[in-house]
């Protein structure tokens, strides 16, 4: 269940990231499918993440010597994670829905004052949550993929930022 | 220090510097690399000059098409904080009103929207893409003394079969002239005798109104601005220019006195300029000017907004 909610978090955040690189490389009005590419990429990548990360869990799992000891290990660390991620998501996201009440003030509030300083903090979140997972964690083998995670994590978004600057490098060159 | 430096705001701001045109003929004028390095060094801006040192250069000039393609990126960059914001609506909340009051005032035939200085055209493309100009009858139209944004307008409005057309040349000689001027981040770009010469030049005998979007120029605005454009905007350029903007705007009494003062025929105010009654102020305000018998119905059609609208005289 922990794993699941760190999952669908990762693609949240993805999704997010997704979005975010794509935010002013685009200059047409109507952008709902430029955006839900952005959106899908982002949750690509995520997933490629993810499933990177399961990969390289399963594997120091099934290598270890005391297999048990490292799942119940993982396992709290996972959970002292969610104690930073999911108030931080939620912040985002009541955020997000403030922007669905019809006054114009109120939505740009909501970049200003929430969701730009939300953003600037999103790698001291990641770095503070992965930390304090494994802060008692007691074997090496979860402190080395919390590391692990935590730099997959932050790479993410600027991967995607690359991509997304190269594809407007791209066409602002065909244009001129 | 730096920082500080560039928030002076007696000085130009870089896109001032590094695409020029004559004034007369409108074509592109080659721009020294030097020349705006050494404006910048007047006033100690090592942000700015840093900026402009990344930007290429062929024999000592700026390389006209590289800062063609730079300008394209920053005026994207510019097009999504104008979305965060949701300029558009902005805009249309008050031009709705305008235009009622024009059409109560008698006028009958297509009122002609002009955009001054319209960059890339996001107010007039926006506009053009979410209300129903026949309805409505009004006809937009952007301008802009740059050829390249209004290339990249067109092309723009082109893609999304949008009604609306951009010109480059002067927004207020006869054959553009329109019956409501408007203009976003541009009028602070008009400093000392150049303001009272700007607005002067809205007494048309067609022109019935003007609304012109800047910034609000109050203790924090510099730092909510660099804060801001730290987290959203990418380029260089954008960085700098975006929060000198801010602190060269030019306050409400200064809009308001010299648009009176320029325009006596008109009754000028500023609007928006506080949120729900607080103290605490937009980021945009709006220099209002409208031909005075239009004075009373546009109060009227403002409804519960009234109270959004400063000494209009």
């Amino acid at each position: 269940m922990t794993l699941l909610a760190l999952y669908l978090l990762a693609l949240l955040d993805g999704l997010l990231c997704g979005l975010r690189s794509s935010m002013g490389r685009s200059a047409v009005i109507r952008k709902t499918g430029y955006y839900r590419r952005a959106a899908f990429q982002g949750v690509a990548g995520a997933q490629v993440i993810s499933t990177l990360a399961l990969m390289v869990l399963l594997v120091v799992a099934a290598s270890s010597s005391h297999r048990d000891a490292v799942r119940a290990d993982l396992e709290g660390a996972a959970s002292r994670m969610l104690w930073v991620f999911v108030p931080y998501a939620v912040l985002v996201l009541a955020n997000l829905a403030l922007r669905l009440v019809p006054s114009n003030d109120i939505r740009s509030a909501t970049s200003v004052f929430m969701l730009g300083p939300l953003t600037a903090i999103r790698p001291l979140v990641m770095i503070a949550g992965v930390f304090y997972g494994m802060f008692s964690s007691r074997l090496l083998e979860t402190r080395v993929l919390g590391m692990f995670v935590l730099l997959l994590m932050l790479s993410l978004e600027f991967a995607l930022n690359r991509r997304a600057d190269r594809r407007q490098e791209r066409e602002i060159r065909a244009l001129l | 220090m730096t920082v500080f430096a560039s928030w002076n705001p007696t000085q130009p701001e870089i896109t001032d510097l590094i695409v020029q045109h004559d004034a007369w003929t409108l074509e592109r004028v080659k721009v020294r690399k030097l020349d705006v390095l050494d404006t910048f060094s007047r006033y100690s801006n090592g942000q700015a000059m840093r900026a402009v040192k990344q930007l290429p250069e062929r024999e000592g000039f700026l390389d006209e098409k590289e800062i063609d393609r730079h300008l394209l990126k920053v005026h994207w960059e510019m097009q999504r904080l104008a979305e965060e914001f949701y300029h558009g609506h902005r805009v249309w909340e008050l031009l709705r009103v305008v235009i009622a009051s024009i059409r109560h005032a008698g006028v009958r035939q297509t009122i002609r929207i002009v955009d001054v200085g319209c960059g890339i055209g996001y107010v007039t493309r926006w506009l053009a893409a979410n209300v129903p100009l026949r309805d409505y009858s009004i006809e937009l139209v952007g301008m802009d003394l740059n050829g390249t944004l209004i290339n990249e307008a067109n092309r723009l409005a082109g893609a999304e079969q949008l009604p609306c057309r951009f010109v480059q040349g002067d927004a207020f000689s006869k054959e553009h002239s329109g019956h409501i001027f408007t203009s976003t981040g541009v009028i602070h770009h008009f400093r000392g005798q150049g303001l009272p010469q700007f607005l002067g030049r809205h007494e048309q005998p067609e022109t019935q109104a003007f609304l012109h979007f800047d910034f609000q120029p109050w203790l924090l605005a510099p730092v909510g601005a660099w804060f801001f454009h730290f987290l959203r905007m990418r380029t260089a350029v954008a960085r700098h220019d975006g929060v000198l903007s801010a602190a060269r705007a030019h306050g409400a009494r200064t809009l308001s006195e010299t648009a009176r003062n320029a325009l006596p025929e008109f009754a000028s105010g500023i609007y928006g300029a506080k949120i729900w009654n607080t103290p605490a102020p937009r980021v945009f305000h709006t220099l209002i000017g409208l031909r005075r018998p239009l004075v009373e119905e546009f109060r009227r059609q403002l409804g519960r907004r009234r109270s959004r609208l400063g000494e209009l005289r």
